[in-house]
């Protein structure tokens, strides 16, 4: 798998591309800037990039803005945006820029250092899927107004739209709850029929976006 | 009655003799003053002397207002621009000053209005008095004496004339004279005021100071916030994520996590010093103890490279102000220390009206860039949160000076 690098960090950046790199990924390019990496992905496009949120020269969200331009240059390339801090309105300019092309990932950027399980988000990402911080869902489920249908979930179903928000599998799902196949297929039967949500197949972000924009409206 | 007569006289009419006579001694200085303004005007090289002598208007017009607010009873205040920085600039100050232009009508005015109202109410008391004295003492001058107002006093009968003269003379001076003195002084007193207006201004000029406090005070919040991201956060992360790595490598190659441990715990001490900074830039505890001159000479003393300090009257000022001096100073030693290779460093601190400015020089080899080092960046970001502004002059060959100018605030 072929990935590139936005940090302005240095050496957060040396980190990224040593852990990559002893893991077998081929880093083509670690950049600092966003510009940078927009000339560097243009010139070659990787399969996935791994974008720091704020970057020189206004330190804001100049990341996110170059992850999803990347991405309406290059509709397949997968984009997994690293960042200090979370905010659920960033997942959705992310989501909803990203259009239905390649993976979108949105981690802290702490999640790094359990490398088994950022590897993990990093492959979701690269095969089309999602990867949403456990934080950001934890920030919309924690606003609910009383009347919510979410509170008529039981709280097996909302451990299980938890992980679906964070764009795990179905297989890994029931993995991660030790639970069958059959079980997970029901719990998400009943999540959608409660929520009044349209069936989606699948693992794809798409389900996590329908999911996000569910708990986001 | 006479008892009243001299009581009145006492408390009315002598208070308002002494605010005619001083507006007398004022308004022929006016005189003075305007001439001079005027040559030194219509001589263009003159012009320099200008400034001085509007500073000399100021005093004369200080006097005046001083009588008056003492006559009236009720304090005349004027604000005027601070006079500061540099020549010309203090020209533009006192041309541009709202005040100015009401002294310079005072001057035009007053010796109009109350060189006539003075001379007449000085010299009605004055007449009474010589005329007086002409009728008590006619008969010891041989051929008689001449009244104030002509008429000859030579025998007892125009001596008594000379006498109801006298004392009518002295009759309306006491009771023209108050009337007198306080249209004069309310006169003088529109004159010398700000317009009422000012109370509008004054509440938008604080309105617009308070914004600027709290701009600096979210400037200095988006500082701190951007020093713990940028520093510590991240650090930390380095920290999380070089134990992940040495995680896998122990598990596969346990020689390969030894100096991604290394590396970890190099990092998590960075973190450490980095909040320390933090937290001290905050708010140093020294500048409580000592001031902030205490605290700079306690900096000098730290430091590697010998360092003198010269603080020119300096007083307390605003708690961030002195932070973000302290700050200044102790990352230009830092930096000097660090890159300049000088012998000697020299740290000024100076208040001029409302403006600290500080200066650190240094003897080094120069060629300091602003972009290389984070330190100056923010000495840089530091200072403009308080609405200040750095100069930075590093030739090659040096010498090196950092000059900050900071607003203090009061």
């Amino acid at each position: 798998m072929r990935i590139m690098i936005a940090e302005d960090d240095a050496l957060l950046r040396e980190g990224l591309v040593l852990l990559l790199g002893t893991e077998g990924f081929e880093v083509t390019a670690a950049v600092d800037n966003a510009e940078d990496l927009l000339t560097a992905v243009d010139a070659d496009p990787p399969d996935v990039i791994v974008v720091d949120v704020r970057m020189p020269p206004t330190f804001t969200d100049e990341g996110l803005r170059a992850a999803v331009e990347a991405r309406r240059r290059h509709p397949r390339l997968a984009v997994l945006v690293l960042s200090a801090y979370v905010e659920d309105s960033y997942a959705g300019e992310l989501l909803a820029g990203a259009g239905t092309g390649g993976g979108v990932g949105y981690l802290l950027k702490e999640r790094v250092g359990k490398v088994a399980d950022f590897l993990d988000s990093l492959h979701r990402v690269a095969a089309g899927g999602a990867a949403m911080d456990p934080e950001v869902v934890a920030q919309l489920l924690v606003r609910r107004k009383a009347d919510d249908p979410i509170r008529t979930l039981t709280p097996r179903e909302r451990e299980v739209l938890s992980l679906m928000a964070e764009g795990h599998s179905n297989t890994t799902i029931g993995e991660l709850l030790v639970i069958g196949a059959g079980a997970v297929h029901k719990h998400i039967g009943n999540i959608f029929t409660k929520l009044d949500l349209p069936s989606t197949d699948g693992a794809g972000h798409r389900r996590v976006q329908a999911v996000l924009a569910y708990l986001r409206a | 009655m006479a008892g009243r007569l001299l009581s009145h006289a006492l408390t009315r009419v002598w208070p308002s003799f002494v605010s005619l006579a001083i507006g007398f001694l004022t308004a022929m200085a006016s005189w003075v003053v305007l001439c001079a303004l005027l040559i030194c005007t219509l001589l263009v090289f003159t012009l320099p002397l200008l400034p001085p002598l509007m500073i000399a208007v100021r005093k004369l017009i200080a006097l005046d207002r001083w009588r008056v607010s003492r006559y009236t009873g009720r304090e005349v205040t004027e604000r005027y621009q601070e006079l500061s920085g540099p020549f010309l600039g203090r020209i533009v100050t006192v041309l541009s000053d709202p005040a100015t232009r009401r002294d310079l009508l005072w001057l035009l005015v007053h010796p109009v209005a109350s060189l006539p109202l003075s001379v007449l109410s000085i010299g009605l008391p004055g007449a009474a008095v010589q005329n007086l004295i002409t009728s008590l003492i006619w008969w010891l001058v041989p051929g008689g004496l001449k009244s104030s107002f002509g008429l000859p006093v030579d025998s007892w009968p125009a001596s008594a004339l000379n006498l109801g003269i006298a004392l009518t003379a002295a009759l309306v001076s006491c009771l023209v004279l108050p009337w007198v003195a306080t249209g004069e002084a309310y006169l003088a007193r529109a004159l010398l005021s700000p317009p009422k207006a000012s109370m509008a201004q004054r509440v938008a000029e604080l309105t617009a100071t308070r914004a600027a406090a709290l701009e600096a005070h979210g400037a200095e919040l988006r500082r701190i916030e951007r020093d713990l991201h940028d520093g510590t956060q991240n650090r930390l992360v380095a920290v999380v994520m070089m134990l992940g790595i040495a995680e896998r490598g122990l598990r596969r190659d346990p020689a390969s996590a030894l100096p991604l441990v290394l590396k970890a715990q190099n990092a998590a001490s960075d973190a450490v010093a980095e909040l320390r900074d933090v937290v001290r830039s905050i708010h140093p505890p020294v500048l409580e103890d000592r001031g902030l001159d205490g605290a700079i000479d306690a900096l000098a003393a730290r430091s590697s490279i010998p360092c003198t300090v010269d603080v020119e009257s300096l007083r307390r000022l605003p708690a961030a102000v002195e932070a973000a001096a302290y700050f200044v100073v102790a990352e230009a030693l830092t930096n000097a220390a660090k890159h300049s290779g000088a012998d000697h460093i020299s740290v000024r601190l100076t208040i001029r009206g409302d403006l600290l400015t500080v200066e650190v020089v240094d003897d080094g080899h120069g060629g300091a860039d602003e972009q290389g080092g984070t330190g100056l960046n923010g000495i840089r970001r530091r200072v403009e949160a308080f609405d200040g502004h750095t100069e930075l002059s590093s030739p090659e060959g040096g010498p090196t000076v950092l000059r900050a100018v900071l607003p203090t605030g009061a």
